[in-house]
């Protein structure tokens, strides 16, 4: 889960797991003795299956399942290649012409923040059958995530390395390829590492819009025939990929680059060039702006491709359906009602999530053999999809309040929690010493050194997790709930409300951006006090 | 097309040079109608107090900054010109070595960011001059502070350009370093006749190293003094000890105590 993160580099998986042999054994092999012992206890309840039950279901379904992966694996490829493809161009634009940079950056958000719940529907529409909603929801899922930490890689180097391009009369495409390009590698690298499990849950979501065969479909039928060894089996095949390609393209970034990244991969956002449209005055007309180009790119998209009106909703159509037209009071009652819902399960679960994650990181530190046993565990965790958790919480945990509240919280706790013990790990080893000549007991510590160290890290997380809360809570209002905008958006989908389906899509989309950008005033605020270096980067 | 190489030396005119930064609301003036010449083949060394505005006036003349008024003449040509026919090179006090690159890596780069053919034989008899034998290999993360600045110095010099410009180059280093780096790496220079303009905080190391040491006043720098160092090359460490020396030492100290009461303090 969590794989819309971008945190800061972890340290090496697998050296990770060498370092912490001892509490391995703690922190793995003895949970898969409790989960066999708890789904024994279980059995009959349509909650838990054991890993024996996972391992038979298994064997006695290699050639399904292993078909299956392939065709997403297959999907989920292409999408990343395209995603990270779009990344680079996206960012080799910002670094050329550094002037649209501010406008690329919002557009780019936005599309990040596109609910993949109504998104898909709309895509199965437009492809057919086929890879295709699959393959554009991977890439629309991974791009973000890659994008940000590398136009972080292409800014961090020192200035004087600029210079000395310039000393030789030589301008910004030089720059581009001769410092900037392989300064960036360790943070295009890491930012792999996020996109490869988020690209793995862009196919699986596709496949959930009505593809024929691929892990998607197995989850589906699964599920709706509360076959409790195939969900958790098909969830332990999806967490083992995405950790495999976490894990091997760590090992990818190893070999290729000299150090890994010191910097945030997700730094506050920040007012950079044209700084003449600084602070609230600049925010609402870049907000203008970017609504203005939002629109044409929106209506110019759907004109220029002649997409078929029935399906393809133009800004006048959603205008209608939502403020202007017949009916309208009640087309909004029946949108702001299922959203408030989705509100309802989304605030509660993303504040859950920040203050375990920060809260666990914080006990970790303080009572640091925690560390071996939960770090390694929660590094890997991070990276597996939340449609394949979802279901299990799901089983677990109900179709109500608690378990949608429950599955936003789990979305955001993991990446939470790896970030700020990355941050808390980040407190300035002189500043440690001071309190070392004190004596300063771990608590003070804690409170005076390492949270402070720790805020960019919580708020990088904490912004990146707007999105997500929202990907979870209407990933289960689908699945699982039958309540809320997601379930609404899924009905819709299937009933060919395409007014009511795009109308959700504009009014998450907004809500998750506004979420965003609320959240990046708040960092900007606390880290210009307590890291105000984050901010002059 | 330009001949690249041998860049002859040049003469360095500044004329009425100023440079404001910051926008309206709080400028920052940082040099205020300089008027300076840089003799073509010898060497001129710049202090004054921190923030004074000496790196300023270097960055103007490498072409970095555009000044506010007045203009540079590099040997009747602009900076940009200059520039893009490799005719200057700049050393940085933090040495400014990419880390992914090998120290000759780093010292071919300039020959190549030059459009200079690669010339393998150049980098390495340079590595060679720069007593970086057995090291060429290595990254920066692998060199000590002192060998990544001799490196920095042979990427300036692989190009051969006529005019060098050294803003702090040894200033991150330590004392035994910075003297070990003044007694070997100059004679490299000066042996090519380059125009150099070094901005030091070492009034020792301004003597030691120039023909001429011009002193600025606090910001917005002017010039407050121009002194002239008239000891025979090559110098080696004992001219430190001659009383001849330590009067010029004394002389241009003087001239920087009354620069401002901060202008010592790196001493």
């Amino acid at each position: 889960m969590g794989s819309r993160f971008l945190l800061t580099w972890t340290k090496p998986f697998p050296a990770a797991l060498g370092a912490a042999f001892p509490g391995l054994a703690l922190g793995v092999l003895l949970p898969l003795l409790l989960w066999e012992g708890l789904a024994r206890a279980t059995a009959g309840s349509f909650i838990l299956a054991g890993p024996s039950e996972i391992v038979a279901h298994l064997w006695a379904n290699f050639g399904l399942m292993s078909r299956a992966l392939g065709i997403t694996l297959h999907a989920a490829a292409l999408g990343f290649l395209y995603g990270n493809l779009a990344a680079v161009v996206l960012a080799v634009i910002c670094v050329l012409l550094p002037r649209a940079e501010r406008m690329v950056s919002a557009l780019a958000l936005l599309c990040f923040c596109l609910p993949l719940v109504a998104t898909g529907p709309i895509l199965r529409v437009l492809y057919g059958t086929g890879t295709g909603p699959q393959v554009t929801l991977a890439a629309l899922s991974v791009y973000y995530t890659t994008f940000l930490p590398l136009m972080v890689g292409l800014r961090a180097a020192p200035a004087s390395w600029f210079d000395l391009v310039r000393t030789y009369g030589r301008g910004r495409l030089t720059e581009l390829w001769r410092v900037r390009s392989r300064a960036a590698l360790p943070y295009f690298i890491a930012g792999l590492q996020i996109a490869a499990p988020a690209a793995f849950l862009g196919a699986l979501v596709g496949e959930f819009t009505g593809a024929e065969r691929g892990m998607g479909v197995l989850v589906i039928r699964a599920m709706r025939s509360l076959d409790v060894p195939a969900t958790w089996a098909l969830a332990t095949v999806a967490s083992a990929v995405a950790m495999i390609a976490y894990a091997g393209l760590g090992w990818l970034g190893r070999r290729l680059t000299v150090a890994p990244p010191a910097m945030l991969l997700a730094p506050p956002p920040q007012a950079q060039a044209g700084g003449r449209w600084r602070g609230p005055v600049g925010a609402v007309v870049l907000g203008g702006a970017v609504t203005l180009v939002v629109l044409a790119l929106w209506w110019g998209a759907m004109e220029g491709f002649g997409l078929n009106r029935f399906f393809a909703k133009r800004p006048g159509d959603v205008w209608h359906f939502l403020i202007a037209g017949e009916g309208t009071a009640a087309n909004r009652a029946v949108l702001f009602a299922a959203f408030g819902q989705t509100l309802g399960f989304t605030v509660p679960g993303y504040f859950a999530g920040l203050a375990l994650g920060a809260g666990l990181a914080a006990a970790i530190v303080v009572f640091p053999g925690l560390a071996t046993s939960v770090l390694p565990v929660a590094v890997a965790l991070r990276s597996v999809p939340i449609v394949t958790t979802a279901p299990l919480i799901v089983l677990a945990l109900g179709r109500g309040a608690t378990g949608t509240v429950t599955i936003v919280a789990v979305m955001i706790f993991f990446p939470t929690l790896v970030a700020c013990l990355q941050g808390l790990r980040q407190t300035p080893g002189q500043v440690m010493d001071v309190f070392d000549s004190y004596a300063a007991g771990r608590w003070q510590r804690l409170i005076f050194a390492q949270i402070p160290a720790m805020l960019p890290a919580f708020f990088a997380s904490a912004r990146m997790a707007v999105p997500a809360a929202f990907l979870a809570a209407t990933t289960a209002e689908w699945l699982a709930t039958g309540t809320g905008i997601g379930s609404l958006m899924a009905l819709t989908a299937s009933t060919s409300g395409y007014d009511m389906l795009w109308s959700a899509i504009v009014l998450l989309s907004v809500t998750a951006s506004l979420g965003y950008v609320a959240v990046g005033w708040v960092e900007r605020a606390v880290l210009s006090v307590y890291a105000s270096e984050q901010l002059a980067r | 097309m330009p001949d690249r190489a041998h860049s002859a030396p040049p003469e360095v005119i500044c004329q009425g040079l100023s440079k404001t930064f910051g926008g309206a609301g709080r400028p920052v003036e940082a040099l205020a109608s300089v008027d300076l010449t840089f003799a073509a083949g010898r060497t001129t060394a710049l202090v004054g107090p921190s923030g004074c505005g000496k790196s300023t006036l270097l960055r103007l003349v490498a072409g970095l900054e555009e000044p506010s008024e007045g203009e540079v003449r590099i040997g009747g040509e602009t900076p940009r010109q200059v520039c893009e026919r490799a005719g200057l090179a700049m050393a940085f006090q933090d040495a400014s070595l990419l880390p992914w690159r090998t120290a000759r890596g780093n010292i071919a780069l300039a020959r190549t960011l030059a459009r200079l053919p690669e010339d393998n034989a150049a980098v390495d008899r340079l590595i060679g001059l720069v007593g970086l034998d057995g090291f060429a290999d290595r990254r920066p993360a692998e060199l000590s502070g002192g060998m990544r600045q001799r490196v920095a110095i042979a990427r300036c010099l692989v190009a051969e350009p006529g005019l060098l410009l050294l803003d702090e180059p040894f200033g991150a280093v330590d004392e035994l370093t910075r003297a070990r780096l003044n007694e070997d790496l100059p004679a490299l220079w000066e042996a090519r006749g380059t125009t150099t303009i070094l901005v030091t905080h070492s009034v020792s190391e301004a003597v030691l190293l120039a023909d001429r040491v011009i002193v600025f006043s606090a910001r917005p720098a002017s010039v407050i003094a121009d002194i002239a160092v008239p000891f025979d090359r090559p110098r080696d460490r004992g001219l430190r000890r001659r009383e001849a020396f330590r009067d010029l030492t004394d002389e241009v100290s003087a001239a920087l105590s009354a620069a401002g009461p901060d202008a010592l303090a790196a001493e």
